[in-house]
Formats: C-alpha cells, sequence, structure tokens
C-alpha cells in the first residue's frame, strides 16, 4: 500500500512549532510599528498647491514664526496665513515666479488657496496652540525642526499616547519663553530641574482625563 | 388627613396607563425595543434624517487611506475676526409688536448659537425656545432661494431688478389714482424704520389699504385699552410685584409675548425666602403650561370663560371694589363655578393693588376689557401692570383682514403687496382668502418659503431671515434697538424695509442705509457714528422707553360685561384653538428641532391632536390615537385623538399650526391644520361640534413613559404651610439611607474645580427653552417622528412631567433631567471598554472615540438620561445645515452612546483661558446651556468648592435633595423641592 502523506511531512511539527511562532512575533511587530501611527502618521509629507519651503523663509532668512502664524499665541488654532500676509511680500519678490502662479491667481480672483493639512488631529480631539505656548511649550516639540523643512513634514505619530507622555510629564517639553519658536532647541542638562522649576512658575498642571481633549 | 399622610399619600404619575397601570404598560417603553437592528423604512424618515446634524470629514473616511484634509485660510481676512475665537454680537429678535435683545455666538462669521442679552430689559439674558430654535430656521434648506414670477401656468425665476422694472410701471398707474386699489398686508410689527418706510408709501399712494394681521394677533387686548382708556394699548405684566394672579386662559409662562420675563419675574414672586408667596389662579379650558404651575387650576369649558371672568367682576363689586359697570353675577355660569368665582375674588381683593387678572391672547375684547377694569378697580395699574402703546407700529384690528377680504372678493383690489405672513394657510377659513386672492390680479409675497400663500401669488420673493438684514424694533415698552445682521443673505433675499422701501421710492434700498437714516432721528443729539457704534454694541439704545400711559379713570365695562355675561351656545362639544407650543402659529413648522420637542404638557411630538378629557373620550367611546372626524358646519378636520387628564369635558383643544402642505420637508403632513374650523366670528372657540370615528389608529409619538424612573420618590413638593412647619420636608425620606462603600473611591474630588448643579422646581415652569438651548449647544440630532416612538430621541435634556391627583383634575410638576453626574456612576461601572469614565473635576465623561455601543451603561443607569445613536444621524445632513453646527463639540457618529456634559466645552474655554490670564475662574463665567437661557433663572451651576459659589448657598437650602439617594450615586445635580402655595379656604374635593 502506498503511503499516504510523503516522507517530509515527518518535519511538519518541527517547522510548524518554530515557523508559527516565528511568524506570529513577526506578524505582532508587523502591526505594532506599521499600523502605528509612528509609521502611518509620522512623516506624511503631501504636496501642496505651492512648494512653499519652511526651510527658505524661517530658516535662511529667519522669519519668524510668529510673522504668518500670527494668532498661534491667542487661538486654539495656528492659523495658517492668508493670501494676503503672503502676497505683502510676494507682491515684489519672485513676482514672475511660476511657482507662485496659485498664490496670484487667489489674490487676483478672492479665491483662497487650499493647503493640504498636515499635522491633523482627528476631529473629536480639540487641541489648543495657544494654551501651550502660554505654558511654554515650542513649536518644534509637535512640529520638529520645521526650519529645516523644504517641504513641511509630519515628524512626530501625534496620536494620543504621544500626548499623554508629556501631558503626565511635561518637564522635558517645557522651554523659556524667548525659545519658543527655535526650531533646533534642545533640552540642556539640567532640564529636569529647568523644567520643574517652570512647571511651578508658570502653575502648569496638564489635564490627563479623557474630558482635557474631547468633548 | 395631617401633612405628613398626605405627603406620603400623594402618588405621581406620567400617564393614563400609568395611573390605572393598565397591562398595555408592559410593552410601552422598554428602553430599548426589539427591532434594534431593524433599519430605517421608508423614503420619510430618511428625509428627516437628511435634514439634521453635520458630519465632518471623518464620518466618511472609508478603507485606511489617510483621509487628505485641506486648510482653506482666508484670501483677505476680515478685520478683528480670528480663527477659532468665536465672536458675539448684539443683535434683536423681532417678534410681531415685541422685540428681546439678543446675543449671537458667531464661528468664522457663520452665526450658531443664541444667549439672551442682559442688557435688554425683555430678555435679560434670557431667551426662549423658539428664539433658540430661531438660528436654525436661517440654515433651513428648504428656504426659498429665488425670486419667482408666475405667468399663467408656469413660474419662472427672474431678477430683483425685473420685479422691480415691473413695479414702476404699476406704481405709475396706481399713483395716477392715489393709490386706490392697492393694499399692503404685514404682521404686526413695530419697527422706526417700517414705519417710517410704510408712511413714505402712504403719502404715495393716500388710498392704499395697509392692514396688519396674523393668525393669533393682540387686537383683543389693544381695543380693550381703547375701549376703556381711550388709547391702544398692551398690558405688560410685573409679576414680581403680584400677590394673587388669576390667568383667564393666559399662557404666561409659554405663549404670552412676554414669557421670557415673566418666567423670571413669577420666580422672584415665588421664591420662598420671601415672607409672602405669590398664589396663582387659572381657569382654562384645556391644560397649558400656566395651569400647570397653577396653585389652583379651575377647569372650564372655553364658553365659561368670559362668564366666569364676569362673575369675578361682579363679586369683587360684591366686595366693595366696584367695578364700573359690572352687573351680577352671570346665570349661565354653573354654581360651583361661581363658587370658585367667588373665592378667587376674594383672594384677589385681599391682594389689592397687588392683585392681577390676566386675559390670554385667544381671548376676545370683552374678557380683555374686563380683566382690565378689574385689575384698573384693585389699583393694580402701575403696580402689576403698565398699559403701553406699541411705538412705531402697524396694529392689527379684528375686523382687518375681514374687510381687506371683502374688498378683494369685490374686485376693489387690484395690487396685493403681503409682506410675510401665510394667510392662505392661517386666515379664518370663512374668508376664503385663496378664492380672494385669485380675484386680485398683481398679487406679491415677500416669504420665507415658497408657502401656501407663495403658491397662488404672481410674484415670490424670498424673505431674508432676521440674522441676514438690516432692521429694527421697538419692545413693548417703546425700547428702541437695532437688528444688527451677522451674515450676509444665503439667497437672493430681501428684507420687509428694502421691499417697501422699493414700493415707496421705486429705488433700489439697501437696508442698512435705511435703517441708519432712521436713527439719525432717534438717536441724542451728538456724534451719530459714536451713538450708533454705542446701539450696535450695547444690543439697546439707552433710555429710549416710552413711559406707559396714566390709566387712571377707566370707563365703564358695562358693555363688556354684558358681551361675557351672554349664556353661551352649547351643543354637544366645544372646540377650543390654541397656539401650539411648538410650532407657534405654524411659522416654525419646518423647525426640526422645535417639531421633535416633547410639548412640556402633552409629551406629544411632531403632530398636533385632538386633545379632551379622559372622561368624555370614554363617553365618545374613543381611544387615544383613535383618528377621528370633527364636524362643523360642513367643514371637517380628520386627525388622531389624545386623551389629556385635566381638560374639559365636553371640550375638545385643537393647536393650530401643523398640517403645513407647503412649509417643507420637515413640516409638511404633520398632523392637521385646525385653521380650517376657525372663522373670524369665533376665532378662540365654537360650539357644536360632531365628532366620529374613522375606525383608523395613528401612531402619536410621545415620550412621556420615556426615561421613567419606575414610580420611584423623585419629585417632591409641599404646601408653603408644611414647608414653613418643617422646611426640610425634602430631606426626609433619605435620612435612614445608611452608606454602603459598594463603589471604589478613584478621585477625592477636593481640589480644582468640582462641578455641580442645582434645579430649583419651584422656580422651573417647563417651558422648554433649556432642552433647545442644549440642542443648539450640543449639536443634538434630530431623529424622527418613527424613532421618537421607539424611545430614540436624542435631546440630552429632558423635561418630566408628573400628574398627581385625579385625571379631571391634575395637578402638575415639571422636573428637566440632565445627567447627574455621579460621583458614583452606575454607567461607568458596567462598560468594557472604558468608554464612559470619571475625571477629577467629578464630571462624569462620555469618551465616544472609545465607545463600542454596547449600550450596557444606559441599560445600568437609573436616571435614564444616556442616549444612543441607533443610525448616523448626520451623514447625509445638507451643508448648509452643516453650518449650524457648534464647532467646539464633537457631533456623534453612529453605534455611540452620548448625554449632557455640562457642557465640557464652555468648562474648558474658561478653564483655558484663566490658565492664559493667570486667574481664577470667577462664578458665574461658566454657564452650561440650559443654565443660559432659563427664563425662569432656575438652574444654577459652579464650583461647589468655591466659597463664594451660587450653586453652594442653593446646595445648603433646606428644600435641596437628590434623586434615588438610596442608590449611593452622590449625583452633582440636585433639586430644590417645588412649592405650592394653596389657598386654605379652596375646598379641594380631589386633595
Amino acid at each position: 500500500m502506498a503511503q499516504i502523506f510523503p516522507k517530509w511531512l515527518n518535519k511538519l511539527p518541527l517547522v510548524l512549532g518554530v515557523g508559527v511562532p516565528a511568524f506570529l512575533i513577526l506578524a505582532t511587530a508587523f502591526v505594532w510599528y506599521y499600523f502605528s501611527p509612528k509609521y502611518t502618521d509620522a512623516g506624511y509629507s503631501p504636496v501642496q498647491p505651492v512648494p512653499f519651503s519652511h526651510k527658505l523663509h524661517a530658516g535662511d532668512m529667519q522669519i519668524s514664526c510668529y510673522y504668518c502664524h500670527a494668532q498661534v499665541e491667542v487661538s486654539k488654532v495656528a492659523t495658517v496665513p492668508p493670501t494676503r500676509v503672503c502676497m505683502n511680500c510676494h507682491r515684489v519678490v519672485g513676482a514672475d515666479k511660476p511657482t507662485l502662479d496659485p498664490l496670484r491667481a487667489s489674490a487676483k480672483n478672492d479665491r483662497p488657496m487650499r493647503w493640504v493639512q498636515v499635522d491633523a488631529l482627528p476631529g473629536f480631539a480639540y487641541f489648543d496652540h495657544s494654551a501651550h505656548i502660554k505654558a511654554g511649550v515650542g513649536c518644534s516639540t509637535c512640529h520638529g525642526d520645521v526650519a529645516s523643512m523644504e517641504r513641511i513634514r509630519q515628524v512626530e505619530p501625534l496620536s494620543m499616547h504621544w500626548c499623554l507622555d508629556c501631558h503626565r510629564n511635561p518637564v522635558m517639553a517645557l522651554r523659556p519663553y524667548d525659545q519658543i519658536t527655535n526650531t533646533t532647541w534642545t533640552p540642556p542638562a539640567d532640564q529636569a530641574k529647568v523644567g520643574a522649576k517652570l512647571m511651578a512658575e508658570r502653575h502648569i498642571a496638564p489635564p490627563v482625563d479623557c474630558s482635557g481633549c474631547h468633548r | 388627613m395631617s401633612d405628613a399622610e398626605r405627603r406620603t399619600q400623594r402618588s405621581y404619575w406620567r400617564s393614563l396607563e400609568r395611573l390605572y397601570e393598565s397591562p398595555a404598560l408592559a410593552d410601552l417603553a422598554p428602553e430599548f425595543a426589539e427591532d434594534t437592528g431593524e433599519p430605517p423604512d421608508g423614503v420619510t424618515r430618511r428625509s428627516i434624517l437628511q435634514l439634521m446634524g453635520a458630519s465632518l470629514a471623518l464620518a466618511g473616511l472609508a478603507g485606511c487611506r489617510r483621509p487628505v484634509e485641506y486648510i482653506v485660510p482666508y484670501v483677505n481676512p476680515p478685520e478683528e475676526v480670528v480663527p477659532g475665537i468665536p465672536r458675539h454680537y448684539a443683535t434683536t429678535y423681532p417678534a410681531g409688536l415685541h422685540a428681546y435683545g439678543v446675543v449671537v455666538e458667531s464661528h468664522e462669521e457663520r452665526p450658531t448659537k443664541l444667549e439672551g442679552n442682559a442688557a435688554h430689559p425683555f430678555s435679560r439674558g434670557a431667551a426662549s425656545g423658539w428664539m433658540q430654535a430661531s438660528t436654525l430656521n436661517l440654515y433651513d434648506p428648504d428656504r426659498s432661494r429665488r425670486i419667482m414670477q408666475r405667468k399663467g401656468e408656469t413660474v419662472n425665476p427672474v431678477s430683483y431688478d425685473a420685479f422691480i422694472d415691473s413695479w414702476k410701471k404699476r406704481a405709475t398707474e396706481l399713483a395716477a389714482n392715489g393709490g386706490e386699489g392697492l393694499a399692503v398686508l404685514l404682521e404686526p410689527v413695530a419697527s422706526p424704520t417700517l414705519t417710517r418706510l410704510l408712511k413714505a408709501l402712504r403719502d404715495r399712494f393716500p388710498r392704499a389699504r395697509v392692514v396688519a394681521w396674523e393668525p393669533l394677533h393682540e387686537a383683543a387686548a389693544l381695543a380693550a385699552s381703547q375701549s376703556l382708556f381711550g388709547r391702544s394699548a398692551l398690558p405688560l405684566y410685573h409679576l414680581d410685584q403680584a400677590r394673587t394672579v388669576l390667568a383667564l386662559d393666559c399662557d404666561l409662562f409659554l405663549s404670552e409675548p412676554e414669557a421670557v420675563i415673566y418666567g423670571r419675574d413669577w420666580a422672584a414672586a415665588r421664591n420662598p425666602r420671601n415672607k409672602t408667596m405669590a398664589r396663582l389662579y387659572a381657569a382654562e379650558s384645556t391644560l397649558s403650561l400656566t395651569g400647570a404651575n397653577a396653585d389652583h387650576r379651575i377647569v372650564m369649558r372655553g364658553a365659561e370663560i368670559p362668564l366666569f371672568a364676569a362673575a369675578v367682576a361682579s363679586e369683587l363689586s360684591a366686595l366693595g371694589i366696584t367695578v364700573p359697570g359690572a352687573g351680577s353675577a352671570p346665570k349661565a355660569l354653573s354654581t360651583e363655578l361661581r363658587k370658585r368665582a367667588a373665592m378667587v375674588a376674594r383672594d384677589l381683593a385681599a391682594a389689592g393693588r397687588h392683585g392681577l387678572v390676566a386675559a390670554g391672547r385667544m381671548q376676545s375684547a370683552a374678557v380683555h376689557e374686563l380683566a382690565l377694569a378689574i385689575n384698573a378697580a384693585l389699583g393694580a395699574i402701575g403696580t402689576t401692570l403698565t398699559l403701553h402703546a406699541p411705538q412705531d407700529a402697524e396694529l392689527p384690528t379684528a375686523s382687518g383682514l375681514h374687510d381687506l377680504a371683502a374688498a378683494m372678493q369685490s374686485g376693489a383690489v387690484t395690487d396685493l403687496i403681503m409682506l410675510g405672513g401665510n394667510p392662505v394657510y392661517s386666515a379664518p377659513v370663512d374668508l376664503d382668502f385663496a378664492g380672494a386672492l385669485s380675484k386680485v390680479q398683481h398679487t406679491v409675497h415677500l416669504s420665507s418659503h415658497l408657502d401656501e400663500t407663495s403658491e397662488l401669488v404672481e410674484w415670490h420673493l424670498p424673505e431674508t431671515h432676521y440674522l441676514e438684514a438690516w432692521g429694527d424694533a421697538r419692545a413693548i415698552d417703546g425700547t428702541a434697538s437695532v437688528i444688527q445682521p451677522l451674515i450676509a443673505p444665503l439667497y437672493d433675499g430681501h428684507s420687509a424695509i428694502e421691499l417697501v422701501g422699493v414700493l415707496a421710492t421705486d429705488q433700489e434700498q439697501k437696508s442698512y442705509e435705511a435703517v441708519r437714516q432712521t436713527w439719525k432721528d432717534l438717536l441724542p443729539a451728538g456724534d451719530f457714528e459714536t451713538g450708533w457704534r454705542q446701539v450696535l454694541h450695547d444690543g439697546v439704545l439707552a433710555d429710549s422707553a416710552v413711559p406707559s400711559i396714566a390709566a387712571t379713570s377707566a370707563a365703564s365695562a358695562a358693555e363688556a360685561f354684558g358681551e361675557a355675561s351672554k349664556a353661551p351656545v352649547f351643543e354637544r362639544l366645544e372646540l377650543t384653538f390654541h397656539p401650539s407650543r411648538s410650532v407657534f402659529d405654524g411659522r416654525f413648522a419646518n423647525n426640526p428641532w422645535l417639531q421633535e420637542m416633547p410639548d412640556p404638557v402633552t409629551k406629544i411630538t411632531w403632530r398636533n391632536v385632538a386633545l379632551m378629557a379622559p372622561a368624555t373620550a370614554k363617553k365618545l367611546g374613543v381611544k387615544s390615537g383613535d383618528v377621528v372626524v370633527l364636524r362643523q358646519e360642513g367643514r371637517k378636520l380628520k386627525l388622531a385623538a389624545w386623551a389629556l387628564p385635566g381638560q374639559a369635558e365636553d371640550s375638545i383643544a385643537l393647536e393650530v399650526g401643523y398640517g403645513r402642505t407647503r412649509a417643507g420637508k420637515v413640516g409638511n403632513g404633520r398632523g392637521a391644520n385646525a385653521y380650517d374650523l376657525r372663522t373670524s366670528t369665533a376665532p378662540a372657540f365654537v360650539s357644536a361640534a360632531a365628532l366620529e370615528r374613522v375606525g383608523r389608529w395613528e401612531l402619536v409619538p410621545q415620550t412621556q413613559q420615556h426615561g421613567e424612573m419606575a414610580g420611584r420618590d423623585l419629585v417632591r413638593e409641599a404646601d408653603l404651610d408644611e414647608f414653613r412647619k418643617d422646611p426640610k420636608f425634602a430631606q426626609h425620606p433619605d435620612e435612614d439611607i445608611k452608606p454602603s462603600p459598594l463603589y471604589p473611591q478613584e478621585h477625592s474630588y477636593e481640589s480644582g474645580h468640582q462641578w455641580a448643579m442645582t434645579v430649583d422646581l419651584n422656580a422651573c415652569t417647563g417651558c422648554n427653552a433649556c432642552v433647545i438651548a442644549c440642542q443648539s449647544e450640543n449639536n443634538i440630532p434630530v431623529v424622527g417622528p418613527e424613532q421618537v416612538s421607539k424611545n430614540r430621541e436624542m435631546q440630552w435634556l429632558r423635561v418630566d412631567r408628573y400628574f398627581t391627583g385625579s385625571e379631571a383634575a391634575p395637578s402638575v410638576v415639571f422636573q428637566p433631567v440632565p445627567c447627574m453626574q455621579c460621583e458614583n456612576a452606575p454607567c461607568e461601572e458596567v462598560c468594557p471598554v472604558g468608554a464612559t469614565v470619571h475625571d477629577r473635576e467629578g464630571l462624569n465623561v462620555m469618551v465616544y472615540n472609545r465607545c463600542i455601543g454596547t449600550r450596557y451603561c444606559s441599560n445600568n443607569c437609573p436616571y435614564k438620561v444616556r442616549h444612543f445613536n441607533f443610525f448616523n444621524y448626520t451623514k447625509d445632513t445638507p451643508q448648509v445645515v452643516r453650518l449650524a453646527m457648534n464647532p467646539d463639540v464633537t457631533v456623534r457618529s453612529r453605534g455611540v452612546m452620548e448625554k449632557c456634559t455640562y457642557c465640557i466645552q464652555r468648562i474648558r474655554e474658561a478653564e483655558i483661558s484663566s490658565h492664559k490670564t493667570d486667574r481664577p475662574i470667577p462664578d458665574g463665567e461658566v454657564k452650561t446651556a440650559c443654565q443660559q437661557t432659563c427664563p425662569a433663572d432656575a438652574i444654577r451651576f459652579g464650583d461647589q468648592l468655591d466659597p463664594k459659589a451660587a450653586v453652594l448657598e442653593t446646595k445648603k437650602d433646606p428644600r435641596n435633595y437628590i434623586l434615588l439617594a438610596e442608590l449611593e450615586t452622590k449625583p452633582r445635580t440636585s433639586y430644590l423641592a417645588g412649592l405650592r402655595n394653596h389657598n386654605p379656604a379652596w375646598e379641594d374635593e380631589d386633595a
């Protein structure tokens, strides 16, 4: 009588014994990283209607963040500049650059620009820029070294876990007010002490309850 | 019977089924019906769902692709607008001869939420449900969008210029003979600019007719004052001054024009800390909100109200308070009612100038005149009421529309311009207004919707919403204010001011220019721009009130007395007509918030019914929900019957405002049109109606059994005497409760802000303003009648209505129930995913993004305040309705539980602002939406750790108690027990 099962099947228990756990571990690791905002969200850098370079404006020319994001200190939103603000300079500078055509068209036809949102939170999470600036959290803590970016890119995962890490222990993120817009700021060696002092001075008690951000 | 015994024997019931514990109750309202998974049925319901709510882009998030979202900044930002920071503008809510100052919140120049203007004397920071809901009217997707011209059978959109050109031709012809044949029909209005332009129109066409009319006008009150004091004036009551009030079919707390301030004044007059507490008698045929709040309700048929008024006048005269012209009490009144009249008269006499008799807007001029004569005799004019001649107003008259319709029928009117209103739908049926309209060659109708009247006219012009165009208004006492628009007209709309400007001058007028021109004369001397800006800022022109008219020597009311004492014709049944507490006279018919708002008394939504006494229903063999046909002089009306406790026997109450055919998707075909039985000779009640059953049953979506807390001791109230003897009466039932450490203590709640709320049941009138304010603030969806009948309504705040006593003459208690914010929340214990948890400020928070929709929390909530999104109610919402959404509150999707949050968005804004400015939050800065709008100021909210907090004071009040204390839930919301001020002499057989 012919054998029903081929001989190599004898190795099956071994293959399964090693292969299945290995697969499970790999699959878990795969999901762990590739399904997380660290992979899916961070690094997002869509093409914008105008190839606006933060590196040129904020980096090389040292234009303050507040020049364009003028109301970030008072409003919950960072306020992307209206066309008029761009045209303050670009009426003269780069007046014949074809890449600025959409901008000029916007000003001429009174049609707003449509920038692609990069650093986005879901609609059920309410973030307030002005509160964070008041606490002394700098731009680069969430947005990274914007002044070095040719095209704006999401750096941090902006996940709830990531937010809460800082809310639970904000000491490492607090800066002197004159360093808020410094996109290359790194915590000094004694930040733990400085941060704790700033935290006490500024009466900082970040909410860690759900209701802090979800309404 | 001792007080204590009476209290324990007092039982509260919500419905007749509950009173009799009928077996049908078992399947009345399980919290979650069996057919939970069943899909929505039919196109109708779907179309309703499309009308409400909004979904952010994430609602449509399909697959795992990252949705691309855009940031769309301004090109040239409007001055002073900061994205993300709402702005508030003062404006005016115009309501005919009345006006209420409001402050409207605007997000990026899009008005979303309305509040009362504290600086305005007739809103004082509060707002009614109608005012709250008016923002949604702005975004009504069914609004008319274009000017339409009818030529024969075809209707075409045309331009405004084409209309003006056509008018110019007509105007030349009309002007040739002084405007003979021209008629203008408008709703009564008090507006300096409109009156100025109408005067210009009258100067140009001296023979033109100008008629002011609306279906529920106040001509009777004006005529009464004219007859007694020689001036057309409206009464303004000062309830805070009152000690004894008799309301003659007068719904002081809801449908009377100044109901908003009456609520607050009445709460002041009923404050148990005062030495005396005011007493309210209500004489009425159907249970009104005022009757529900009365200490003694005297039930009588509509036809008996004039007799009762006459009897009170005659009894007062017998007591030495001579009402000029009052004879002996009418014989036609039953002895029982005469006895009641005598008692009320004695109480009024004792109150003297602090007494008040108020006649309702549906009552005849004779009743108004008697009420006024009694008030004059009591010396109350100047104390509990003042009379105000409307300023800059077009006043309604009783015969105005009648005469106009006759002239139209005879062909004497060639051109009819209608500014707003909907007479084809609402005019008295005997006038045959549609027929009369067809005899007029040239007709123009300015209206927000292409409605029943617009259908039949030559020119239809879309009317702007009051938040879209400049205007002005005078409040009842003459206080002038500007109607400041917050948004440019969404469609090709024009205001009445603009249209009358064209009629008067042939030139296109901008309402802004027209209003400013008027105000050049109104503002005090000085720089105009400064004064104008001040008015716009304050929302009211300071010191613009006009003194009330001196009403010292009253003429004899003999004629009115004779008129009121006439024995009424009464055959088998009587019909009475009432304004709807939801859609008023039909103008709010297309407003889904108001349609879905449970009527405060009947708890019925989305339709009207024929209300009858349970005994009458039994006699006629009719059950609630049976379709009946009412016949009256060859006219008929088909609608569902409903047994309402407290309704007068043999009297059927009909709410007007329903049965619209051209209101829009929301309002069409809801209920039946009671105007079809209402004639110009009998606007309030009519006898000799026949009723027959059709043998069919209709669904009446109502909520009276929803959220029931199973007959436990929830509403607590006492007589004033009981309270004086035992102020802590409301706390006794909970004294024996022994604490059981069932719940783990997560937070200590001893630092930071600890939010808490009290609701004063003694102040609450049950007017529902809070329900609509909550809906507007928190983006609460509307679900439609079928879903309501399945217990799926979404309003976070419900107002429970309880009856107590007999079904013939019950007494009524209201109890608003938001989330109790239990410190030991039962809902949290059963949530498998931690979607409802506590924060350290004592709030029971709902985390939508965690919720998986098990509904365990709602099952375990003893207060039944949680609401589940059975469908994605906001998925197909038209873009324009999304503009009404509050951007600070998450829009919920399908499968998510939601509930009252104590307006967490307002708390957060205050906390962030406090953090940014380094100052503590002062008490009163955070107001919940319900608290802010409450006309009676019944809701207190604040940080209970703040020693200066107003809420702390009410928490320490002896009347303070919590619901279901035995469950150890430690709710943050508590109640102050209600009080009744019964007349000790009142031998109430039913007590």
